[in-house]
């Protein structure tokens, strides 16, 4: 078992920088995407808040295993009926599948935030004399920030989950690797122990979250 | 004629009420002239348009009908029918001349007292954040609040707080400040002490228009008096006037049902 266990582990810690990396591109891209997606569908022009609001809904409303799939497969085919030679690699194929989704349910949460600020908020900085720009980036973002962490701290841990969704077009990353391993090994012991890093990887973000908001809880 | 700081001539404003399906003129004819230094208080039944009326000389909202000049600029296109806002840039300088208290304050809660005070200086006006905060510890102390600097707003009472937006439009250096009942989210107890301060503002002839449901208050801090009801200006005057002598019988009712309410 030990000695199992000292095979495994690197194999394993090998997929889990795997996850990782799925994990820490897509908040990169998919939070400032999700803001620009929020601010997007409220803008007062229909040409722009339809489609925006047709992306969020498509994103929400289809699984994401399909979108890392169609983004894969579907560029290497759209690009070949159009004569061109192109389509992702695995890897990024997934990047761009997981920011893409989870931008959309980021954006719906900002959007949340953003209209839960008061009126008198932009009233009270018109008055200032302070242009759009300083008002959202001064008076009204820093406030929605605080509102928004709950519910992103939940979208940041399904994430952690959802990492796994990417052996669907078998990236190696943790998931994929143990189940190797479980064939390798006849058992289900490297399941248990992919388990454990999805488990601890989520405890220290669920410390880091209930710090942040504490952090946030300065003012009311 | 032309020392007028601020000048509104038949300032019309309709909304659309979209229970009622058409346009409801909610000022209908608003004319009225102030001097520097003048403190002016307009009084009148709820939903008469006094609070729209602020809103629209301090560009809250957009008027429909009518002229506004403030220092001198005006604020439409004179005689433009419909109406025409002057540029962009007329605006903005307009804008800055005007300053307005909220009723609940609006106060940035994420920011301590004293950057709710300095943000706009440095920001629009562009000073040195150090002589903004300067400038500003001199109005908090003015407003007996030097040792809240620190604190965040929901630290503070409603009192308080209304001292700290008092400050933070008064660190503007306004030409005209407006007060949209400004006592109204307080309690009882509290309401004095924002009018001592603007009692005290009076004093040094600060160019003041306060909407209130303090008749005393009115009477006492104002040299002239603004009656609205309905949208019009019913009567105008010195305090003197408008509560003494005047006969109006609009006026007569509006004032006897508050002293009946006390
Ligand atoms: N944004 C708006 N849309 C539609 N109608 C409005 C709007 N703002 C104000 N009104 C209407 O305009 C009328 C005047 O409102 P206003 O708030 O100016 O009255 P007020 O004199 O300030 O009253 P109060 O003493 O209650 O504050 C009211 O009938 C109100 O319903
Ligand atoms: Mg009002």
């Amino acid at each position: 078992m030990i000695s199992d266990l000292q095979n495994l582990l690197p194999i394993l810690a090998q997929g889990f920088g795997t996850t990782l990396a799925i994990f820490g591109l897509t908040l990169l891209f998919s939070i400032p995407l999700g803001l620009l997606v929020a601010v997007l569908k409220m803008s007062k022009y229909k040409v722009i808040r339809y489609p925006v609001a047709f992306y969020i809904s498509v994103m929400r409303g289809t699984p994401l295993l399909l979108q890392i799939v169609a983004i894969y497969f579907g560029s290497y085919y759209l690009s070949q009926s159009a004569g061109a030679d192109f389509s992702f690699d695995r890897f990024p194929a997934v990047i761009v599948a997981f920011s893409v989704n989870y931008a959309a349910y980021f954006a719906e949460i900002f959007r949340g935030g953003i209209e839960s600020i008061p009126k008198g908020q932009y009233e009270a900085a018109t008055m200032l004399g302070l242009s759009k720009s300083q008002t959202f980036f001064r008076i009204i973002l820093p406030q929605v920030l605080k509102r928004v962490v709950p519910a992103s701290a939940n979208e940041v841990i399904t994430l952690v989950k959802d990492t796994s969704l990417a052996q669907v077009i078998a990236v190696t990353e943790l998931f994929a690797l143990a189940k190797k391993q479980q064939a390798v090994y006849a058992s289900i012991f490297p399941l248990f122990v992919a388990g454990i890093f999805y488990y601890v990887a989520n405890l220290i973000l669920s410390v880091f979250f209930s710090y942040l908001e504490r952090k946030l809880n300065y003012y009311r | 004629m032309e020392d007028h700081i601020l000048e509104v001539k038949h300032l019309k404003k309709s909304f659309y009420d979209s229970k009622k399906g058409r346009e409801i003129q909610v000022l209908k004819d608003i004319s009225f002239n102030m001097k520097c230094g003048d403190v002016l208080s307009i009084i009148g039944p709820s939903g008469s348009g006094k609070s729209t009326l602020l809103r629209c000389i301090t560009q809250l909202e957009t008027m429909d009908g009518g002229e506004v000049r403030v220092c001198n600029k005006n604020m439409v296109v004179p005689g433009s029918n419909p109406i025409r806002y002057a540029p962009k840039a007329d605006l903005a300088e307009i804008r800055l001349s005007t300053g307005l208290v909220f009723q609940n304050f609006n106060l940035f809660p994420h920011l301590t007292v004293l950057q709710n005070v300095t943000l706009a200086p440095i920001r629009v006006l562009k000073l040195e954040p150090h002589s903004a905060r300067i400038r500003a510890m001199r109005l908090l102390k003015r407003m007996g609040l030097e040792s809240k600097a620190r604190a965040y707003p929901c630290e503070l009472s409603g009192g308080q707080q209304q001292r700290v937006s008092i400050a933070r439009a008064l660190a503007m250096n306004p030409k005209v400040l407006f007060f949209d009942e400004p006592t109204s989210a307080l309690d009882p107890e509290l309401t004095g002490e924002i009018l001592k301060v603007i009692k005290s503002l009076a004093e040094e002839e600060m160019t003041m228009v306060i909407v209130t449901h303090e008749m005393a208050f009115a009477r006492d801090v104002a040299n002239q008096v603004l009656f609205m009801d309905d949208g019009v200006v019913v009567e105008k005057g010195t305090p003197e006037y408008v509560f003494g002598q005047s006969q109006n019988e609009r006026l007569q009712s509006f004032l006897s049902r508050f002293s009946q309410n006390g």
